[in-house]
C-alpha cells in the first residue's frame, strides 16, 4: 500500500490560501492570461481572490504584483477589434478591458503594484522567470498563470531555491491550486505532443515552434529533477486514437472551432421522400459521389432507421424520419465531413446521403461492432450470460477504450452531448464504439437530446435550447464510467429516496457509496457496496469527489484524460503487488475488500466458496476479527427459513420469522374463516365450527350454530305451537313442541288444555274482525298474542288506574 | 451452496422498473367468452414481456380484480415470478372504485419497497378495464378518481382506461383520465390490446427513466377507438 498511497496523494492538486503570499517577505504575481480567463470553472475566482487579499495587502503594504508588462498586454488586447473573433475570444478581450479598469483603481488604492518589471524582456513570461530567479533567494513567491510551460519553469526554479516558489492557477473559490508534479508533467507532455502535431500538420505558427523548442528540454529537466513517471502522451495519442488517416485531402484533420454562441433554433427541412430498403441513394463527400443501395433495415431508433449498405458490409446508413430531417443535422454532418476524420471505434460520418431528388436524408458511417452497453454490461443477468468470463480488469479495459474515444473527440472540440448506454457499444474484444454522430455538439450546433441519468444538475429545460458545457459533459462521462464498473448501477441510487425522480437525486448530490467516513446506511441494497469497495482508493476518491455534493471535484470534474490516467493506473494494479485481494478482479465480489495485504482471507466452511471470508480490522484492539462464516452465510444464518428475509436470530422461532410462523401454524377455519392455530382445528374447522348432530333432527351442525344442542331450524320449530293438539276448552292450539317434549321427558301425560298446561285460563279468542282497541297502540304490543303460551300468560290488561287516566285524557 | 439468490433479484437487478398494475373487471357481465379472452390476453402479455429483452428485466406486473368486491390476485413480481392464469371466475357486481383503490394501495406499497431498497423505477402504469357501469360504493369511486387524477397531475402515474364493448361507461372512465381519452375496445380485441401494451412497456424500458415516453397511439388503429 505504501508507494501507492504516496502516488495517490501526489496526484491531487495542493490548494493554498492566497493570503499566505501577501504577508511580509512574500510576493504574489499574476500573469496576463489569468485576467483573460473565460473558463467557467474558474469564473469569479480571481475576484474572490482579490476580495480575500485586499485588507491584508493594504495592512502589510504588500500589494499583489501585476507587472507593467502585463498591464501593457491587457491594454493591447482590450484595444483589439473583436468583430472577427469567436465569442470566447471576444469575451476574453472584453474581460481584459474590465480588469484594466479594476487594476487602475486597485493600484490607486495601493493594493495592486504595477510598477514592477520594467525590464527589457519582450514577453511577460520571461519577465516572471527573471523575477523569480532574481528574488528567489529573498521572498516566498507565487505566480498565478494558466500557462503550463511557465508553471514548469517556476517549478524547476522552486526546486533549486531555499524559498517557497510556486506557480498555480486560481480556483473558483479564490484559492490557489498548484498541480502535482506528475500531473503538471503529463499536461506538459500532452501540450508538447499537441504542438508537435500542429507543426507536422502544417498548422503550426511561429509561436508554436518556439514553444516546442522550449518545452522539450524543459520536460527532460523536469523528469530529472522530479521523480515523475514517463508517459507516452504523444504515442498514445497517435496510436490508439488516430489510426493511419486517409491520404491527405484538401482539408487536414484538425479541431473544430470553439463556438460559445448557440445557432438559431433548428428547423425541419422541406418535406421530401424518405428512402427505404431497396432504394438507391447517393453518398456524397466534399470530394466524391457514389451510388448507394439501401439494404435490410437493421434497426429503428427515435430519430430514424439504420440500414445496411448493399455490397459494402463495412458501412451502414442512418436515414432520418421526416420529423428529424433538420437543418442542424444536415449542417453538422456537412461540418464533420469537411474534416477528414477516421478513427477505430468512432462512427464518424463517411458521406452524406441524398435521395433521388438530391435532398439530404441521412448519412453513412462505419459499421460498429458489438452491442449497446444497455444490452450488455448494464444488465447483470444478461451480462453474466453473454460474457461469463469477464473480470474486473476487462471492465477497466472497456472504460479505457471509452475514455480514449471521448478524449479524442474532446480534443477536436466535439462534445458527445447525449452520452448514454445506448450510444456506446462494446464487442467481445472490449472494443468500444461511439455512435450517434448526428447528435454531437459541434461549433454552436447543440445536442438536441439527452438522458436524465446522465444530465448534470446545471442543465435545465430543453436540451436543444442551450449549448452544453464541457463540465456538464464530464458529469456524463463520470456517470458512464461508474455504471460500467458497477454494471448498470446509478451513482445516485440510494435507499430511502424516491427512485423515480432522477433529476432530484442528481441535484441533491447525495452519493451514498461509502468513502473514508463511516458506512452510509443509504447505500442501495444488494452487492453494489462490495463492488464499490473493491475499487482502488484513487478511483473511489475521484468518483466520490465528483459525485458527492461536498466533493472537491463536484464542479471541477475530472477530464477524460484525467480519468484515463486513473484507469490506466487501475489497470496496472491487476497482477501487481497491490493486487492482494483475490476477489478484487471479480466483477461481482460478495464481500468487502481486504484492508491490507496481510489481512486474513479464508474460504467459507459452510458454503465452501473460495476467499469468501475476510478479516475485519478492529481499530481498538489493533487486530483482525475473523468471522466464522461468510457474509451471505451469516445473513442466511439468521434468515427466516420460509421467506428468506434476513431477521435477527432472537426474533426467529423454529428458524422462522413471526409472520411465517403465523402463516405456517395458523389456518383459516373452513367454516367461519377465522384464523386459528392449526393445532386447535379438527377437519379444517375451528372448535366453534365443529360439526355436532342436532339432538332433534340429527343434522350435523356447527357447534356455534347450536342452541341447547339444537340446530336453528329445530329451535324455531320447538317454539311453535303444535297445531295438531287443541285445547279442550277453547279449541285452539295451546302447547309448543318444546313443552310437549318436556312433559314426555318427565314421563307425564301431555296436558289437554291451556289451564292444565300453563296454569292459566284460556286466552281471549283473537277476533280478526274486531277493530283494534284504542289502547293497543299505547300499551300492549299485539305480537304478545302470538307468543308461545308458555311465555304468554293471560292477556295483559291495563290497570284500572291506567284506564281511568286514559279515559280522562281522551 | 444454499444461497438465497431468488429473494434478492429485486436488488441485484439495477434496471429501473416499470410497475404495471392491471385492474380488471370480473363482474358477472364478463362471464363467458369475454373473461376467457381477457385471461388469454393477460397470459399473452406475460409471454410477450418474457420474450422482450428490455421489458424482461424492467416490467413488474400486479393484477387486481373487482366484482362485488376487490381482491389482489397477483402482487407485483418480475416476469420470472409471475404465474400464468388458468381462469378467472366472473361473477357479481362492478366495484370499480374499490378495485382502483386496492390497485393504488398495492402500487404505493411497491413504490415504498423500491425506495427502501434504493431501486429505481419509471412512472407506474395503471390499466383499468371494465365492461359496465360501476355499482360499488360511490364514495370509493370518487376517492379512486381523486387519487388517480392527482397522481396523473403530478406525473406519478400513467393511466389507461379501457372500455370493453358497448356497455362500458365511458364517461366514468373519462373521469379517471383527464389528459387522454379512454379507449373502447372493438369487439374482443384483448389480444391486440395486450400486444400493444407489451410493446409500450418495452418501449418505456428502452427509454431512460424521466424521459417523456411517447406512446404509439397510431398502433391503436384498427382495434380500438379513442
Amino acid at each position: 500500500m505504501g508507494p501507492r498511497q504516496v502516488s495517490a496523494e501526489r496526484s491531487e492538486s495542493a490548494v493554498f490560501a492566497p493570503e499566505e503570499f501577501i504577508s511580509t517577505d512574500h510576493r504574489l504575481f499574476i500573469d496576463t492570461n489569468v485576467f483573460m480567463d473565460t473558463d467557467p470553472d474558474r469564473a469569479g475566482g480571481l475576484k474572490k481572490l482579490f476580495g480575500r487579499c485586499m485588507d491584508i495587502a493594504l495592512r502589510n503594504h504588500n500589494g499583489i504584483v501585476v507587472p507593467s508588462k502585463v498591464i501593457d498586454e491587457l491594454a493591447k488586447q482590450s484595444g483589439l477589434d473583436t468583430s472577427e473573433f469567436t465569442e470566447e475570444r471576444a469575451a476574453a478581450v472584453h474581460r481584459a478591458g474590465q480588469w484594466l479598469t479594476a487594476l487602475e483603481s486597485g493600484a490607486a488604492a495601493g493594493f495592486i503594484r504595477k510598477d514592477l518589471g520594467d525590464g527589457s524582456n519582450p514577453y511577460a513570461d520571461d519577465l516572471f522567470v527573471d523575477l523569480f530567479t532574481h528574488f528567489g533567494g529573498r521572498y516566498d513567491m507565487c505566480l498565478l498563470t494558466n500557462d503550463i510551460t511557465l508553471r514548469m519553469r517556476i517549478r524547476l526554479l522552486g526546486a533549486a531555491s531555499q524559498r517557497h516558489l510556486v506557480a498555480g492557477t486560481v480556483c473558483a473559490d479564490g484559492r490557489l491550486a498548484v498541480d502535482p508534479d506528475q500531473a503538471l508533467y503529463e499536461r506538459a507532455c500532452r501540450k508538447l505532443a499537441r504542438m508537435t502535431r500542429h507543426i507536422e500538420e502544417g498548422l503550426g505558427k511561429p509561436k508554436d515552434h518556439a514553444e516546442v523548442e522550449m518545452l522539450a528540454p524543459l520536460l527532460d529537466a523536469f523528469k530529472r529533477t522530479f521523480a515523475v513517471n514517463e508517459i507516452d502522451a504523444r504515442h498514445t495519442d497517435r496510436r490508439s486514437i488516430r489510426l493511419p488517416s486517409t491520404p491527405a485531402g484538401p482539408s487536414t484533420p484538425s479541431a473544430f472551432r470553439r463556438v460559445t454562441a448557440l445557432k438559431p433554433t433548428d428547423r425541419l427541412l422541406a418535406p421530401t421522400s424518405i428512402p427505404k430498403t431497396g432504394d438507391g441513394v447517393t453518398g456524397e463527400t466534399p470530394q466524391t459521389k457514389r451510388a448507394v443501395m439501401l439494404g435490410e433495415m437493421l434497426g429503428v431508433g427515435g430519430e430514424g432507421s439504420v440500414f445496411a449498405v448493399e455490397g459494402d458490409y463495412s458501412q451502414v446508413v442512418k436515414i432520418f424520419d421526416k420529423d428529424h430531417r433538420t437543418e442542424h443535422r444536415k449542417s453538422k454532418i456537412g461540418l464533420l465531413l469537411s474534416h477528414v476524420l477516421e478513427s477505430q471505434g468512432i462512427a464518424f460520418p463517411t458521406s452524406m446521403i441524398l435521395n433521388s431528388e438530391g435532398e439530404f436524408v441521412g448519412y453513412t458511417m462505419p459499421r460498429a461492432s458489438g452491442k449497446e452497453l444497455q444490452a450488455t454490461i448494464m444488465r447483470p443477468a444478461r451480462f453474466k450470460r453473454v460474457y461469463p468470463n469477464w473480470t474486473k480488469a476487462d471492465l477497466v479495459d472497456v472504460c479505457i477504450s471509452f475514455l480514449e474515444k471521448v478524449a479524442y473527440l474532446h480534443s477536436l472540440n466535439i462534445l458527445l452531448g447525449d452520452i448514454n448506454p445506448k450510444n456506446v457499444m462494446v464487442d467481445e474484444h472490449k472494443n468500444v464504439w461511439i455512435i450517434d454522430a448526428d447528435s454531437w455538439q459541434i461549433e454552436g450546433y447543440p445536442c438536441p437530446v439527452g438522458t436524465p441519468m446522465f444530465t448534470a444538475a446545471t442543465i435545465n429545460g430543453e436540451y436543444a435550447d442551450a449549448l452544453r458545457t464541457v463540465e456538464e459533459e464530464r458529469f456524463a462521462v463520470a456517470t458512464m464510467l461508474f455504471m460500467i464498473l458497477i454494471t448498470g448501477q446509478f451513482p445516485y441510487a440510494r435507499a430511502g429516496a424516491d427512485g423515480s425522480d432522477f433529476a432530484a437525486l442528481i441535484a441533491e448530490g447525495k452519493f451514498a457509496f461509502q468513502f473514508k467516513g463511516p458506512s452510509d446506511r443509504d447505500q442501495p441494497e444488494g452487492n453494489w457496496k462490495f463492488m464499490w469497495s473493491h475499487l482502488p482508493f484513487k478511483v473511489k476518491r475521484l468518483f466520490w469527489n465528483t459525485f458527492h455534493r461536498n466533493g472537491t471535484r463536484s464542479t471541477r470534474r475530472p477530464t477524460a484524460n484525467e480519468w484515463l490516467d486513473a484507469f490506466r493506473e487501475y489497470r496496472a494494479v491487476f497482477g501487481s503487488a497491490d493486487d492482494f485481494d483475490p476477489m478484487s478482479d471479480d466483477v461481482y465480489p460478495f464481500r468487502f475488500r481486504a484492508f491490507r495485504p496481510d489481512t486474513p482471507i479464508h474460504d467459507c466452511p459452510q458454503c465452501g466458496r473460495a476467499n469468501a471470508i475476510v478479516g475485519l480490522w478492529n481499530e481498538d484492539s489493533g487486530s483482525y476479527f475473523e468471522p466464522s462464516l461468510c457474509y451471505d452465510c451469516n445473513q442466511n444464518k439468521s434468515r427466516c427459513a420460509d421467506c428468506g428475509k434476513p431477521k435477527h436470530p432472537d426474533t426467529l422461532k423454529d428458524g422462522r420469522c413471526w409472520e411465517c410462523n403465523r402463516k405456517r401454524n395458523n389456518a383459516a377455519c373452513a367454516n367461519c374463516g377465522k384464523e386459528t392455530p392449526t393445532r386447535y382445528m379438527v377437519d379444517g374447522r375451528c372448535s366453534n365450527c365443529q360439526l355436532i348432530r342436532c339432538k332433534d333432527c340429527g343434522t350435523p351442525t356447527a357447534k356455534a350454530d347450536l342452541s341447547y344442542g339444537r340446530c336453528a331450524t329445530c329451535v324455531k320449530k320447538s317454539a311453535e305451537l303444535d297445531s295438531t293438539k287443541l285445547c279442550v276448552d277453547c279449541r285452539q292450539p295451546f302447547i309448543t313442541f318444546d313443552h310437549e317434549r318436556w312433559f314426555t321427558s318427565k314421563g307425564l301425560d301431555i296436558p289437554k288444555s291451556h289451564l292444565t298446561a300453563t296454569k292459566r285460563a284460556c286466552p281471549p279468542r283473537p277476533a280478526a274482525s274486531a277493530p283494534p282497541r284504542r289502547t293497543a297502540s299505547t300499551a300492549t304490543p299485539p305480537k304478545q298474542r302470538t307468543a308461545p303460551p308458555k311465555a304468554a300468560p293471560a292477556p295483559p290488561a291495563k290497570s284500572l288506574w291506567e284506564r281511568f287516566v286514559g279515559w280522562l285524557s281522551s | 451452496m444454499a444461497l438465497n439468490i431468488g429473494a434478492d433479484d429485486l436488488v441485484e437487478n439495477p434496471t429501473p422498473r416499470v410497475p404495471v398494475t392491471l385492474c380488471l373487471d370480473t363482474s358477472g357481465s364478463m362471464m363467458g367468452e369475454k373473461i376467457r379472452e381477457l385471461v388469454e390476453g393477460v397470459n399473452l402479455f406475460y409471454n410477450a414481456i418474457d420474450e422482450d429483452d428490455d421489458a424482461h428485466d424492467a416490467a413488474e406486473v400486479s393484477i387486481v380484480e373487482f366484482n362485488s368486491a376487490a381482491s389482489l390476485i397477483q402482487d407485483f413480481a418480475s416476469i420470472e415470478r409471475l404465474d400464468r392464469i388458468d381462469a378467472i371466475n366472473a361473477t357479481g357486481g362492478t366495484a370499480l372504485g374499490e378495485g382502483v383503490n386496492l390497485a393504488l394501495d398495492t402500487l404505493e406499497k411497491r413504490k415504498s419497497t423500491y425506495s427502501n431498497a434504493g431501486v429505481l423505477y419509471y412512472q407506474p402504469w395503471l390499466v383499468l378495464m371494465t365492461d359496465g357501469q360501476p355499482n360499488g360504493s360511490s364514495a370509493e369511486l370518487e376517492r379512486a378518481i381523486g387519487r388517480v387524477t392527482d397522481l396523473v397531475a403530478q406525473k406519478k402515474l400513467t393511466v389507461f382506461p379501457i372500455g370493453i364493448g358497448s356497455d362500458a361507461d365511458m364517461s366514468v372512465l373519462e373521469r379517471f383520465s383527464p389528459n387522454r381519452p379512454p379507449l373502447r375496445l372493438r369487439g374482443m380485441s384483448f389480444k391486440e390490446f395486450f400486444e400493444w401494451l407489451s410493446k409500450s412497456v418495452s418501449r418505456v424500458s428502452r427509454s431512460t427513466p424521466g424521459d417523456a415516453v411517447k406512446l404509439d397511439l397510431e398502433g391503436l388503429a384498427g382495434w380500438a377507438e379513442l
